[in-house]
């Protein structure tokens, strides 16, 4: 896969994470995509060695936004780049659209990324959407305030004393109200939507070597016709009906 | 104009000296991507389906990542039926790996009589299965019973031994003796990522990437100076001057692996071909002029 390079359109920094918006030259993604990326600039340096994915949190005209929890030495290094990063995609499969609704759009943590573009992609659409974003214990104040920003209709519920999604799920209460649920969140999260009854499309976040289904490093354990076995993350998924996931 | 990339392997004419490394290769990329190889390898084959193992299967390393994918292929008869997929003008080498010096064998007689198989890769030296760091490679007369048993079932392909860098001389000596028409060096090297976070062993599979590039050089090299068969160099290659620099040590072709996961293959022979243009040299001619070991 040809990396592309994209120049830095803005950053800006919510405390514990950085969102940058780069100009993009590619085709056009869409929402539950994601982007391999690795820091640009001048060198070429492969330590870290491995590019990182990241949903694309956002994408209108030509910019596109990654949204990322600064965790390591990698994507440090890509919060601190300033010479532009370099990006392969958009890959995987994403959400599947919905033609009515309402939906709602359920995430927490480090994996809310993914639902702002599909937040917009409804909007565009005139379906009826309802946002709840679980925000974990501790976190700071400036990427609180940066979620309200990114997510002005979404409802922030502090993660309960019992850890997730207790509260999230207490205060989305009735979840039978919805069409569909499009969740994207820590595995308690997810398994919990999963199973809520209504159907659930989930985005998993995996390690990814790839990006492209070469590798298989990205393991999902999912049921198929012959018993479990294993789908890629970045081919079959990263978006998977709740039914194919096997916990 | 691609003819000075041009080298030929065990009879087999390739376009040009690059190989994707067992496991590299994704099919849905080969179309895209195929122009820049000399053969297509897919991901190794065993004779009945394995899972793989559960999720982690990969941690980032010092340049370079650890893998502990556990040989997941849907057994022979599903590759079998999938194998024209891999079609794309190219020599196709397919990488074969069994529990049992039998197990092996039985594949390859299924591959001898398959017009679409060019040439078997024998890959003794996985770390990541049941068998943990105790590979065929452990013990040379183990390489060279599994040689032997393929090269019996499959007397007319060429055969290739995947061997480890550990005691690569005597495996490559045993493979040589027991019929093998190449080696390939290396396979990653066994590896371990410990998570202080939580106090556990993270990951425990094999290390690849530039990390290990002179420790494939070193066996490329001192391999292809003793063994007779030709060496097929693997291990860290991202650039096209690592493409010269395996050629220079000895090696008659290169295979890429996790560099392809981080660089475009396409990219990787532009840059060997630039390197070739630059000195006035063929890809073939740098296996001939092999550097000498330090005086």
């Amino acid at each position: 896969m040809r990396l592309r390079e994209a120049e830095i359109v803005s950053r800006e920094d919510l405390g514990s994470h950085r969102l940058l918006r780069c100009r993009w030259r590619g085709e056009e993604p869409s929402p539950g995509q994601f982007l391999m990326v690795r820091p640009g600039g001048s060198t070429l340096s492969y330590d870290p060695f491995l590019s990182r994915p990241f949903f694309v949190h956002d994408f209108e005209g030509d910019v596109v936004s990654l949204l990322f929890e600064v965790r390591g030495r990698g994507t440090e290094l890509l919060a601190r780049e300033e010479g532009g990063l370099l990006l392969g995609g958009p890959l995987g499969r994403g959400y599947p659209l919905p033609e009515a609704g309402p939906v709602a759009l359920v995430g927490g943590g480090v994996w809310v990324s993914p639902l702002g573009f599909l937040a917009r992609r409804l909007e565009e659409l005139g379906v009826e959407h309802e946002v709840f974003l679980e925000v974990p214990a501790g976190a700071p104040e400036a990427y609180v305030e940066g979620l309200r920003g990114l997510f002005p209709w979404a409802e922030l519920v502090p993660t309960g004393p019992d850890g997730p999604p207790g509260a999230l799920l207490g205060a989305i209460g009735d979840l039978s109200r919805y069409r569909a649920l499009y969740a994207s969140g820590p595995a308690a999260t997810l398994r919990a939507v999963a199973g809520a009854g209504v159907p659930a499309y989930l985005a998993v976040r995996e390690r990814m070597a790839c990006g492209t289904g070469a590798c298989r490093g990205c393991a999902v354990p999912v049921r198929r016709p012959g018993g479990l076995s294993y789908a890629r993350a970045c081919a079959e998924g990263p978006v998977f009906a709740a039914e194919e996931i096997a916990w | 104009m691609r003819e000075p990339l041009e080298v030929e392997l065990c009879g087999l004419r390739l376009r040009t000296p690059l190989v994707p490394a067992a496991g590299t290769l994704s099919r849905e990329e080969l179309p895209e991507v195929a122009g820049a190889f000399g053969a297509v390898l897919p991901k190794t084959v065993t004779l009945e389906p394995r899972p793989g193992n559960p999720p982690p299967r990969i941690a980032e390393a010092p340049s370079g990542m650890i893998n502990s994918i556990g040989l997941e292929n849907p057994g022979l008869d599903a590759f079998l039926s999938e194998l024209d997929l891999y079609d794309v003008g190219l020599p196709v080498f397919v990488s074969v790996a069994g529990e049992t010096p039998g197990e092996f064998a039985r594949v390859c007689r299924r591959l001898a009589g398959d017009e679409r198989v060019a040439a078997v890769e024998l890959n003794l030296s996985c770390p990541n299965t049941e068998r943990g760091e105790e590979t065929f490679c452990s013990h040379p007369p183990s390489v060279e019973e599994v040689v032997s048993a393929c090269r019996e079932a499959m007397p007319q392909k060429p055969l290739f031994a995947k061997l480890a860098s550990e005691r690569v001389l005597e495996n490559s000596l045993a493979a040589g003796r027991a019929g093998a028409d190449a080696v390939t060096l290396i396979n990653t090297i066994p590896a371990l990522a410990v998570d202080a976070r939580t106090r556990r062993v993270f990951l425990a599979g094999g290390l690849s990437g530039p990390a290990i590039k002179p420790v494939a050089l070193r066996c490329v090299h001192q391999v292809s100076r003793t063994v007779e068969v030709p060496v097929i160099g693997c291990g860290g290659v991202v650039s096209g001057t690592d493409v010269a620099e395996f050629m220079l040590a000895g090696a008659t072709a290169v295979q890429v692996g996790s560099g392809s996961f981080v660089r475009d293959v396409r990219e990787i022979l532009e840059g060997f071909l630039s390197y070739l243009e630059e000195n006035g040299l063929r890809a073939r001619d740098l296996t001939e002029s092999s550097v000498p070991p330090r005086p």
